[in-house]
Order: C-alpha cells, then sequence, then structure tokens
C-alpha cells in the first residue's frame, strides 16, 4: 500500500507543480479598461487586437498548442466570457463548441460575432484539380467537409476583418472612426501579403503542394492556382488507409517534387514516413489557428507566419524570384 | 490497387514486421492478464501514458525522448494498479479504473493550465501502424525477444498465479514478485506499442486472441500458441485487408481480431457441445 500510495503521491505532485506554475501565467487577467473581446483562434485574436489597438483588451481562449477541436473552458475562461463586450469565433466546423459555451453565458452584453459568416466555404478534400487516385482516398464522405481555414485565402482574411469591425463598432460605437482606421490599415496589409504571395508564386518549376497530413492549406493553393494534394481529409479523426498512403507516395515521384509539407504543431510522424519513402525531404507550414508556446512568448503575428510559410512554399516548390 | 505493388512499399513491410511482432508480444501477455482479470490493464496504462506525454512535452521531450518520461511513470502506475489489488481490497479492475482515472484527470489538467504547449498533445500520443520507422521495428524485436525470454524464465511461476494466487504462494512462489514482473512487462509493452500502433491495437491485442484461445483450449500452453497465432494472422489479414477494400488498417486488424473471437465460440459450441455454457 505505501508504494501505491507513493505512486499517487508523485502523480498528484507531478501535477500540482505544474499546475501552479499555470496559475501565475494565467494570473493576470486583463484590469478593466476599454471594451473585453475574447476570441477563440489565432488569426481573430490577431486581427481584434490589431483592430482594437489601445481601445480595446483582447484575449484568446485557446492555449498555445492546443488543438482547436480538443479545448475544453476553464471556469475563468467562462468568467472571461461573461465579462466580455464582444466573443468572436470562426465557424460551428471550426469551432464546434463556441456556441455552447456561449449559450450558457447569462450576459445581454455580450455580442457574439461569426467572424467567417461573410465567407464563401469551401469543401475540403476535392477541389479543382482532382485526380482520381485522390476520389479513392475516401475522404470527400466527410460529413462536416467544408474546409474550415478560411484565413488561408487573404481575401477570406479581409471578409474576416470586415466581420470583425461590424462588431467592434456596434459593440463600442464610440471609437468606431480608430477600428475603421485600423481595420483599413490591416486589409491594406493583407492586400500587400496577397501580392507578395502572388509574386512569389508566380514562376514556380513545381505547382503542386503536397501535404502529408490532414486538408489544411486548400484555400491557399486555390488563390495562387496551385494543385493541392492531402494524404486524408478535413476531420482530424479519419485515418488513412494504405492505399491512400501508397497514391501519396506516387503523387510525390511523378510529381518530381524534393519536398513534402507537413503542417506544425502537430506530430509529423506519418509525413516522415511518406517522405522517407519517396525519398524526399519535409517542410514545415503553418495552420495559424494556434501559436506554439515559444512563438506565443515572441509575440509572432499572423503575418510573420504567412512569411514563414510563404519561404517554405519557395523553397518546396522551387520557385523564381522573391 | 493491385495488392503485389503496395507490398512493394517500405511502410507496409514495417507495419507487417513489426504488426506481427507486437501482436505476438501482446497476445501472449494477454492470455495472462485475461487469467489474472487485469485485461483492461493495457487501457488504463493508456490513460496514464497521455498524462505522462503531457509532462514530457510541457518539459519540450518529443517522440522518443518522451518515452524517458513515460516509461518509468507508467511502470510506477503498473505497480500501483498491483498493489492496490493487492493489498487495498480492490479487484483489479477497479484498481485499473482508480489509476486510469488518475492518469487521465492529470493529463487533462496539464493540457489547459500548464501554460500551453509548443504542439499538439494528442497528435504526439498515438502512434499509426502505417508509419513505423526502421529503428522502430528493431525496438520492437527487442522487446518482443524480452519478454519472450522473462515468459520462458518463468513459465511456471506464471502459470501458477494465473490460476490461484493463494496457491501459488502456499507452494512457495514469490507471488508479488512474479506479478510484478508481469505488470512492469505490460507497461513497456503498452508504452512502447503505442507509440508504434496507436492505443485501439494494443487494447484489442491484449485481450481477443487470449480470449478466443480460451474459448478452444484445454491446455495452458496450447492456449498461449493459439492466441499468439491468432494475434500475428489477424495483423497480417487485417492489413491485407485493409489494403484491398481500402480500410484504415488498425480498425480492420480488430475486426479480423473479433472475427476470429466469434468464429472461436462458434466452433467450441460444436467441439465440446456438452459443457458449451
Amino acid at each position: 500500500m505505501k508504494t501505491a500510495l507513493s505512486v499517487i503521491l508523485v502523480f498528484i505532485l507531478a501535477g500540482a507543480s505544474l499546475f501552479s506554475a499555470g496559475c501565475k501565467q494565467q494570473a493576470e487577467v486583463a484590469p478593466v479598461a476599454g471594451l473585453q473581446v475574447v476570441t477563440t483562434l489565432f488569426p481573430l485574436y490577431d486581427f481584434a487586437r490589431t483592430i482594437g489597438g489601445d481601445k480595446a483588451q483582447v484575449t484568446m481562449l485557446l492555449p498555445p498548442g492546443v488543438e482547436p477541436h480538443s479545448f475544453e473552458p476553464r471556469p475563468e475562461d467562462m468568467i472571461r466570457i461573461s465579462r466580455a463586450g464582444l466573443f468572436i469565433y470562426t465557424s460551428k466546423y471550426m469551432e464546434p463548441w463556441a456556441e455552447k459555451i456561449v449559450s450558457g453565458i447569462d450576459s445581454r452584453s455580450l455580442r457574439v460575432v461569426n467572424a467567417g459568416e461573410r465567407v464563401p466555404y469551401q469543401p475540403g478534400g476535392s477541389h479543382e484539380h482532382e485526380h482520381g487516385a485522390r476520389e479513392a482516398g475516401g475522404h470527400k464522405h466527410d460529413q462536416k467537409g467544408m474546409d474550415p481555414h478560411i484565413w488561408l485565402d487573404f481575401a477570406n482574411a479581409a471578409l474576416m476583418v470586415d466581420t470583425i469591425l461590424d462588431g467592434f463598432v456596434a459593440a463600442d460605437p464610440g471609437n468606431a472612426a480608430v477600428y475603421r482606421q485600423n481595420a483599413e490599415a490591416l486589409k491594406k496589409r493583407l492586400d500587400a501579403l496577397d501580392v507578395r504571395y502572388r509574386k512569389g508564386l508566380s514562376s514556380c518549376a513545381n505547382r503542386t503542394l503536397l501535404h502529408g497530413g490532414h486538408y489544411t492549406f486548400g484555400y491557399l493553393a486555390r488563390r495562387y492556382n496551385l494543385e493541392y494534394h492531402a494524404l486524408s481529409g478535413v476531420s482530424s479523426d479519419s485515418e488513412p488507409s494504405a492505399e491512400r498512403m501508397a497514391a501519396l507516395v506516387r503523387e510525390i515521384k511523378s510529381s518530381g517534387s524534393n519536398y513534402l509539407f507537413a503542417e506544425e504543431l502537430l506530430s509529423p510522424r506519418l509525413t516522415e514516413t511518406l517522405a522517407q519513402e519517396a525519398g524526399v525531404g519535409v517542410l514545415m507550414l503553418h495552420g495559424a489557428h494556434n501559436l506554439s508556446r515559444d512563438d506565443q512568448a515572441k509575440n509572432v503575428t499572423f503575418f510573420d507566419l504567412m512569411e514563414r510559410n510563404l519561404v517554405q512554399l519557395q523553397k518546396g516548390l522551387q520557385c523564381q524570384g522573391k | 490497387m493491385n495488392l503485389l505493388e503496395i507490398l512493394s512499399y517500405g511502410f507496409i513491410q514495417r507495419a507487417l514486421l513489426a504488426g506481427t511482432l507486437i501482436a505476438l508480444l501482446c497476445s501472449v501477455l494477454g492470455v495472462f492478464l485475461v487469467l489474472r482479470r487485469l485485461s483492461l490493464i493495457g487501457d488504463g496504462l493508456a490513460h496514464v501514458t497521455f498524462g505522462s506525454t503531457a509532462i514530457a512535452l510541457a518539459l519540450k521531450l518529443y517522440s522518443a525522448m518522451s518515452l524517458l518520461v513515460s516509461a518509468p511513470i507508467v511502470m510506477l502506475a503498473s505497480l500501483g494498479i498491483l498493489k492496490l489489488t493487492e493489498k487495498g481490497r480492490l479487484s483489479g479492475d477497479a484498481a485499473i479504473g482508480l489509476v486510469s482515472a488518475l492518469g487521465i484527470s492529470v493529463g487533462i489538467i496539464l493540457a489547459s493550465v500548464g501554460g500551453g504547449y509548443n504542439v499538439d498533445l494528442l497528435s504526439y500520443l498515438f502512434g499509426n501502424i502505417l508509419s513505423i520507422r526502421s529503428e522502430e521495428v528493431v525496438i520492437a524485436a527487442l522487446l518482443c525477444f524480452g519478454v519472450m525470454l522473462l515468459l520462458t524464465l518463468y513459465y511456471h511461476e506464471l502459470f501458477a498465479i494465473s490460476f490461484s494466487d493463494e496457491l501459488a504462494k502456499v507452494s512457495g512462489i514469490r507471488t508479488s514478485y512474479i506479478n510484478a514482473i508481469l505488470v512492469l512487462l505490460t507497461a513497456l509493452s503498452v508504452v512502447l506499442a503505442m507509440k508504434l500502433v496507436g492505443i485501439m491495437l494494443i487494447s484489442s491485442m491484449l485481450i481477443v486472441p487470449a480470449a478466443s484461445a480460451l474459448q478452444l483450449a484445454r491446455g495452458f500452453k496450447v492456449c498461449i500458441v493459439l492466441a499468439a497465432l491468432q494475434g500475428c494472422s489477424s495483423v497480417i489479414i487485417g492489413i491485407i485487408i485493409s489494403i484491398m477494400s481500402n480500410l484504415p488498417a488498425s480498425a480492420s486488424i480488430v475486426m479480423v481480431n473479433l472475427l476470429f473471437f466469434a468464429v472461436a465460440c462458434v466452433v467450441r459450441r460444436i467441439i465440446y457441445p456438452k459443457n458449451s455454457n
């Protein structure tokens, strides 16, 4: 019994020490000044804090590194949302829990913004450059098959900025002029980013973006006329079949590509297996829905992540020019 | 796609090889565990692995390095389960449930308040049988060899405690020592195999081949051999079915295993019609 108790004790102590470390980090809850805004995912957080400027306190719900699907709110999160004036989420596809959380909050002053409401959603796992082999992948039969990574198309990101701005203006009309000005500047930067991508990806030796993971970069590929092949569908629960893996290996070989892309924050196991099989290298792309703890500490922005992606894309697709 | 063509891919060959080794390992261990009424220890220890992986990732240890944290914690937890059943007046299932709840709640607490991670925890937790690396085949082989060796060395003692702890104790066997060896081997197998093939496969490999073999076998050795045969053949058949019908490999293997169990139940009714109850 002594041993059993000590085993349990070790667990509890290990848990408690990390727990208290975590609490210290969480302790600095926003001092009440200006509009309180709670966002779910990183792109929304980054856009909202730019639009809000110094007139709003913007926080992000998702802890660093956590997958949006596996998030569970803590009591403090609920308190923060109930005190907020604005709650911004992406869509029911990305954060199925968001609507549930908000419906549990009893606050008349809370305004809820569905940032993706103006965006034309595209189904994930099927696209213009459909190949026979991909059809056999079986991931077209996804029930909630809409691709939720809408911000990776910067025109969509601009639409999201508009929707978020509407929320800010409605929640705090007094500062409307400031918010509009900030949103305008943000959209200009998105435009400039779009131009950089368009130029940077205009003359590439290879136009096939091969991704050894779940369907994520469809919007990006579509916008810049790249062919996109992902290993598996949007749903993070599905598992690729042996045939789909073999098919992707053949697609890599026939595309003449030297690199297979993997998504940051996720385990690169399957991608590495496939890359090894096809004899190519692995490059990381960022899906941007969340940050790693290190990136958060460095105060990285959405634009930083997208610039990193552009560098990786240019390397992987052998693009000319800058 | 052509079966032979797919079989020429390295990842399929590694899946077949490492899968068979892990199946052999799990199905043999499973016979002892099922008889000791510790069938669900695989699930329980997997939940502890969740907690320990959370600790490893918080310390920035990824993939193979995370085993340095996970393996000792999970082995301690397996001893904890054992002590709870021996001294805590708890049956095996309650002890497993208790330790597994502890493991998963530590993981969830760490995942939400530990200041976050640099990577997604769940994606690092489970392996996929189609993503086994060459060096991991060697690890699986070593583990399989080690477990088989220890099982041969302690065969008589393990045989005795599988049926009655008291009787074994009376006949002079150090039961707590032997029990500890059994659960420690299981813990090691679960931690390593979870990284390679995922939890669903391990848990079913521990239970189903043993359950089928116990339907048919009249002797202990025959039972172990039958379980091992079923474990290995279900991996091979499951992978081939998954290639031919384009289904996820691990789920196919589990289904083949369950099919074997159903067949074993029917065969038992035919062979031993009198005491089929």
